[in-house]
């Protein structure tokens, strides 16, 4: 399947927390083509971002033809695509790499670190129903948490306080985990895969991109003895496949 | 796109435009026609594969961007088995192939080896990669090196070997004549400038490799001084390189004496950039009633 490049109109926007942004696109043929785990390149349709780099966000929700992104504020491109209203250009190129591994088996465990939430959130929408999962989610403070089913901040201000990764022990004894699905900051992801060693667990990673479509090799990672392309070869990698310690 | 076209050395270009290795990849072809560029450069090809350097390897400053890929690639063998194949069947436009060995006898190995191949126009020799240990450097800074190195090259080929230059160098002008009274029918310049970034917040490097190399908008007068004085010192036709946005850029390059550009970085913020550059090239052209060797090198 060809990457579509397009620029289209922002169709919906809200803000869900300060320093965050979804936007809502409509484009039904895009949105048939979007499974959990993919991504977008995105910029804002802005002279001031011509000569500026697209940014890698994944899919947050796709509905009825429309995709959604949450985007994190975190530098000048994407404050550049927070600051998009309704009606607002958007760039994209996508949708891009693959996607989470569908497992047929009945506890399941999502844990995502702050803007890791989307992809999961979208994963969640698209697990068989007969499935148990629980949404684990945690964030620096109040304002990095989203809808879930156990939320942890580190300054204590929503959920219990402390890092994601220390639930995690307790919600696999007591759940009888059988496959972990993670999106989050590298240092959450590094400690949750030595936690669930011995359980199928997939990771989706972040990565600073370039081209975003396989083409210059900026965005690699080491998996086994070799670097590979998080935007062509994942995002979605087996955590058990990724040479933590090189990371 | 007649009013264009160019040569560079044995080649013709129509339009004079191409990619600056490793910055492209057929991929690209989803978002425009091929035929909108005059040649294709593949990925610099190393002798043995590589794995490329540790992570991160990418970070974008306030002007253009830096990179520490170090040739990622499959190696000679894996090239000539699966990369060359695919090309071959895709490409309808020449195929330059850039390479780089660790010694001038690798180097002059893999060219034989590549003439055996069919499907090749030219060759870019890389021996100016800042990113990789043994690959490039030490050859692209040493005048006496390149010479040698493209005295051994010319006589493996009869095809387009173009030499690809560092900027990091005190002197362009001597490599580039080394280079041409080697045998090179053609240079192209420049590779990355060294280029570095530190988190202020932290004092970690952004690079995993710490120094790396420089692309991108903040270069293009680097790019195009080091054209200019190469055109000058030398007869040989100039691919020009660094920095190249807009249809703008490549006429200043032009002016300075580039034959034909290419368009690396700019790739990665806008994917038809190459389509607007000759567009945009083709209408000055038209508009002023001019061919491009009217104004190559033709700067006031």
């Amino acid at each position: 399947m060809s990457v579509s490049q397009k620029t289209l109109p922002v169709s919906g926007a809200d803000t869900p927390q300060p320093g965050y942004r979804v936007l809502w696109i409509e484009d039904h043929e895009l949105a048939a083509r979007c499974v959990p785990g993919m991504f977008f390149e995105l910029k804002a349709d802005r002279r001031d971002q011509d000569n500026r780099l697209y940014k890698p966000i994944s899919v947050y929700q796709v509905r009825e033809g429309r995709i959604a992104f949450m985007v994190k504020e975190v530098g000048d491109g994407s404050k550049a695509l927070c600051l998009l209203q309704p009606g607002d250009g958007v760039r994209l190129i996508g949708p891009l790499g693959n996607a989470f591994p569908l497992l047929n088996v009945q506890n399941i465990l999502l844990v995502s670190g702050g803007v890791g939430y989307p992809p999961l959130s979208f994963l969640k929408s698209c697990l068989p129903s007969a499935s148990r999962v629980i949404h684990l989610h945690g964030g620096a403070s109040a304002k990095d948490v989203f809808p879930c089913d156990i939320v942890c901040t580190e300054d204590g201000s929503a959920g219990s306080k402390g890092r994601v990764t220390d639930l995690v022990p307790s919600v696999i004894a007591d759940n009888r985990i059988q496959l972990v699905y993670s999106c989050g900051p590298q240092p959450m992801l590094k400690a949750l895969a030595r936690m669930v060693e011995g359980i199928p667990h997939f990771v989706s990673l972040e990565a600073y991109m370039a081209c975003g479509i396989g083409v210059c090799y900026g965005c690699s990672v080491p998996v086994g003895n070799e670097f590979k392309r998080v935007c062509k070869d994942g995002p979605v990698f087996n955590a058990a496949d990724i040479a933590w310690e090189k990371l | 796109m007649s009013s264009s076209k160019s040569k560079l050395g044995k080649l013709d270009f129509d339009p004079p435009v191409t990619v600056a290795s490793g910055t492209f990849g057929t991929e690209y072809f989803d978002f425009f026609d091929q035929r909108w560029l005059g040649a294709y450069v593949c990925k610099t090809v190393t002798f043995e594969p590589k794995a490329g350097n540790p992570v991160p390897r990418l970070y974008e400053t306030e002007a253009g961007l830096l990179n520490a890929i170090g040739l990622q690639n499959p190696g000679l063998k894996g090239f000539i088995g699966d990369e060359l194949p695919r090309l071959r069947d895709l490409l309808q436009i020449p195929l330059i192939v850039s390479f780089s060995g660790s010694t001038p006898t690798e180097f002059c190995q893999m060219l034989e080896c590549l003439e055996k191949q069919p499907g090749i126009a030219g060759y870019e020799v890389n021996v100016s990669c800042p990113n990789v240990e043994k690959e490039g450097l030490p050859f692209g800074i040493d005048p006496d090196v390149v010479f040698n190195l493209t005295r051994e090259l010319s006589k493996l080929t009869d095809k387009e070997l173009t030499v690809k230059l560092s900027p990091n160098v005190s002197s362009i002008e001597q490599v580039a004549q080394a280079a041409e009274a080697g045998g090179a029918t053609s240079l192209a310049l420049i590779n990355t400038l060294w280029g570095m970034a530190v988190d202020w917040r932290t004092g970690k490097s952004r690079i995993g490799r710490k120094v790396c190399g420089y692309s991108g908008m903040g270069v293009k007068p680097v790019a195009l001084a080091l054209t200019y004085k190469a055109a000058q010192a030398v007869k040989l036709p100039i691919l020009a390189m660094g920095g190249i946005h807009t249809w703008r850029d490549a006429l200043e390059f032009f002016y300075a004496g580039a034959s034909v550009v290419a368009v690396g970085t700019a790739m990665f913020s806008n994917s038809q950039a190459v389509v607007e550059l000759v567009q945009g090239l083709n209408g000055y052209l038209e508009e002023r009633n001019l061919r491009l060797k009217d104004i190559i090198g033709k700067v006031s």
